[in-house]
């Protein structure tokens, strides 16, 4: 690697952070601007979190849709396509999986249940994912708006589904009737009651990364998404490439839905969409688009999740201005030309080194 | 059944009007060469600060005031983002939109207590409706054109505003040059990302003014998530006539007809509810097909002529 290219990427990772602790000054800032006992408050959000067993298991069991939705916008952003769809497809396959395990019943013992429902839910995903990919490739539909659109469409949908065809009249709240226990997958690690998704979120992330930086199709996918042109040069088809990426990314968004509902609840019982594709979305673009570091933008969204919500029970601020805080942090991460001048005076002040050295070298060589 | 056919024609232009003022602030980024999808979150700030503002100066000319005023700062402060900033445009959008679902609710929170709606906290204001002398008279008509919201009538008025800004003004010139090619804009003279920065800024007093009439028109006080796509659709309707202002609002027309269908519906028909909310935003991603095939079978009959006439 030559002298630029390291201070190029690690002037990348700077960046990353210098823009996460900006974001989170912003946070703290706008917490003590708006509590009654700022001290506390913030002490509560930065702490909080980590303060038992039980906190630090829920930014765990958090972390996993985030990193499953993560690993499915890795797909669609590599390839440079903002299908956003995963959104829609978290929730639909949630409430289809739902529905194929209750029409299964009890009969079936948890060893080929939970196979059926994952594969249902990859078929959902990829079905889903399809849409404004085919859209986008047959009529040159914009594929962010198709996917905006087609999520409220799946939002209604799932509704529909579970009102019409599995609610369960007996409960006070509207919710489908509770799974069968054979599809329900237990929690682990007794004290921190972490859900078993886990084990699935860590295959995924190494299933990935392996896809990505050990495989042609993995090396085809990010060089269509890095250099299209160049891609097109050398004789590859950024379309179907691109395509292909959209449909496994829905896939992944598949998987995600379908833990979070067998890992966390008995019942179906989502009214909109939430929000997970798009917390996918930060925590791809805070990974860069690299599967490995997923995991790490997954844990750092829901450690500042879960202080919002330890926040919003000791005092009362909404958890809503995380949501700020997330567009802040890609907007930073996202701009170029955020903190460029420094990478540039740094690649200068290296270059005029290296120019002074070589000609120090060059007056000792005549000299001697 | 029975439907009220007037009333719904009236709905229709009612529903039409935030919509006509996306499609005009979504053409004007497209002409010059911008796709911009903020306006969704620029009209949610809107309605939110025409509430506020309103409330705040008990008047409701400063709430549309204030509504235009946070159009435009949105407006510059994406592109800011991503002409100053060099950030994807499309990834500074989605970001802004997430923000602003969030901070919109957050804010709402802050200054009234509650996270649903202003409603019951904030006097509600209303634009005047307008009654037409001699069109108000005409009978069936003058109940669907007449005793509309000023801001329909604008919003007809911007129609126009946009087309001789765009067709007969340097600036639309400009705006289009640099649309069609910004590096052949550049070599003779023109600043970019000036051309980029004025058309956002029109974008978001457009945005302004769907946001203003959302919250002050269409219903008197704000909701969370009240934009609930309009932006998005307003895109698809510019996107479906190429940027032309005229076909954008009748395709934005088309997209009120369908929202008001669906209403209507809901109102007096006990069909599900669920599959009468999708109608408009499965029309719009119909339109958006269809619009799409059409174009590309027009681009390959032009190719196919030019290969004929090659042939000759």
């Amino acid at each position: 690697m030559s002298k630029t290219q390291r201070i190029e990427s690690t002037m990348e990772v700077v960046r990353t952070l210098v823009g996460l602790v900006i974001a989170y000054a912003v946070a703290l800032v706008i917490l003590f601007a708006i509590s009654e006992d700022p001290v506390y408050i913030v002490q509560q959000f930065i702490l909080g979190p980590l303060s038992s067993p039980r906190r630090i298991g829920s930014i765990i069991n958090l972390a996993i849709p985030f990193t499953l939705c993560g690993l499915a916008m890795c797909f669609m952003y590599a390839v440079n396509r903002f299908n956003l769809v995963p959104e829609g497809i978290f929730m639909l396959s949630a409430c289809t999986v739902t529905w194929v395990a209750l029409k299964l019943g009890n009969g079936l013992p948890a060893i080929v249940m939970l196979p059926i429902l994952f594969v249902v839910a990859i078929l959902t995903g990829v079905v889903i994912a399809f849409i404004p990919a085919i859209m986008e490739r047959k009529f040159n539909a914009n594929v962010v708006v198709v996917s905006l659109m087609l999520n409220s469409i799946i939002a209604f949908l799932a509704v529909a589904i579970m009102r019409y065809t599995m609610r369960d009249s007996s409960i006070s709240y509207i919710a489908s009737y509770e799974i069968p226990a054979s599809a329900q997958m237990p929690k682990i690690l007794g004290k921190f009651s972490i859900q078993s998704g886990i084990i699935i979120a860590i295959v995924a992330v190494v299933a990935v990364s392996l896809l990505f930086y050990k495989t042609s199709f993995g090396w085809k996918m990010r060089l269509v998404g890095e250099n299209p042109r160049f891609a097109g040069a050398v004789g590859l088809s950024a379309v179907s490439i691109s395509f292909a990426a959209q449909l496994i990314g829905g896939g992944m968004a598949g998987i995600a839905g379908c833990t979070e509902m067998l890992g966390n609840y008995t019942r179906f019982r989502w009214s909109a969409t939430t929000q997970h594709g798009f917390d996918g979305l930060l925590v791809a673009v805070l990974a860069k688009k690299n599967p490995a570091l997923v995991p790490i933008g997954a844990i750092f969204l829901a450690y500042i999740r879960i202080g919002a919500d330890v926040v919003n029970s000791t005092g009362d601020i909404p958890p809503e201005f995380i949501t700020v805080i997330q567009g802040i942090i890609i907007l930073l991460i996202a701009a170029e030309s955020f903190m460029s001048k420094t990478k540039n005076k740094l690649i200068f002040k290296a270059a005029e080194k290296e120019e002074a050295e070589r000609k120090q070298k060059q007056q000792a060589n005549t000299a001697a | 059944m029975t439907i009220d056919w007037i009333a719904f024609a009236a709905e229709v232009i009612r529903m039409a009007t935030p919509l006509v003022f996306a499609a005009m602030a979504a053409l004007i980024c497209r002409q010059a060469g911008m796709f911009n999808m903020g306006i969704e979150g620029m009209i949610l700030c809107s309605a939110l600060a025409a509430a506020t503002f309103a409330h705040l100066f008990q008047n409701v000319w400063i709430g549309l005031l204030g509504a235009i005023l946070i159009g435009l700062l949105t407006g510059l402060l994406i592109a800011f983002v991503s002409i100053t900033g060099k950030a994807d445009l499309y990834l500074t959008c989605i970001a802004f939109n997430l923000a602003s679902t969030g901070g919109t609710v957050f804010l709402m929170f802050m200054m009234t207590g509650e996270k649903s709606t202003t409603s019951g906290a904030f006097r509600s204001f209303q634009i005047p409706t307008i009654d037409i002398p001699l069109i108000k008279d005409i009978p069936v008509l003058g109940r669907i054109i007449s005793g509309q919201s000023l801001l329909t009538y604008v919003a007809i008025l911007s129609i126009f505003l946009m087309w001789l800004l765009l067709k007969r003004t340097r600036l639309g010139l400009r705006i289009r040059a640099v649309g069609e090619n910004p590096h052949a804009a550049e070599s003779v003279g023109i600043s970019v990302p000036k051309v980029g920065y004025i058309s956002f800024s029109i974008c978001g007093i457009m945005s302004g003014l769907a946001g203003a009439f959302l919250s002050m028109s269409w219903v008197t006080y704000f909701m969370r998530n009240m934009a609930n796509g309009r932006g998005y659709i307003g895109l698809s309707a510019q996107n479906m006539a190429n940027g032309e202002p005229i076909g954008s609002s009748i395709a934005a027309l088309f997209f009120g007809f369908c929202q008001a269908l669906s209403i209507t519906m809901k109102n007096q028909t006990n069909f599900p509810t669920e599959f009468l909310e999708m109608i408009p935003y499965a029309a719009t991603i119909i339109a958006l097909g269809v619009t799409g095939m059409l174009a590309i079978r027009k681009r390959r009959k032009v190719e196919s002529g030019q290969a004929a006439a090659k042939e000759e």
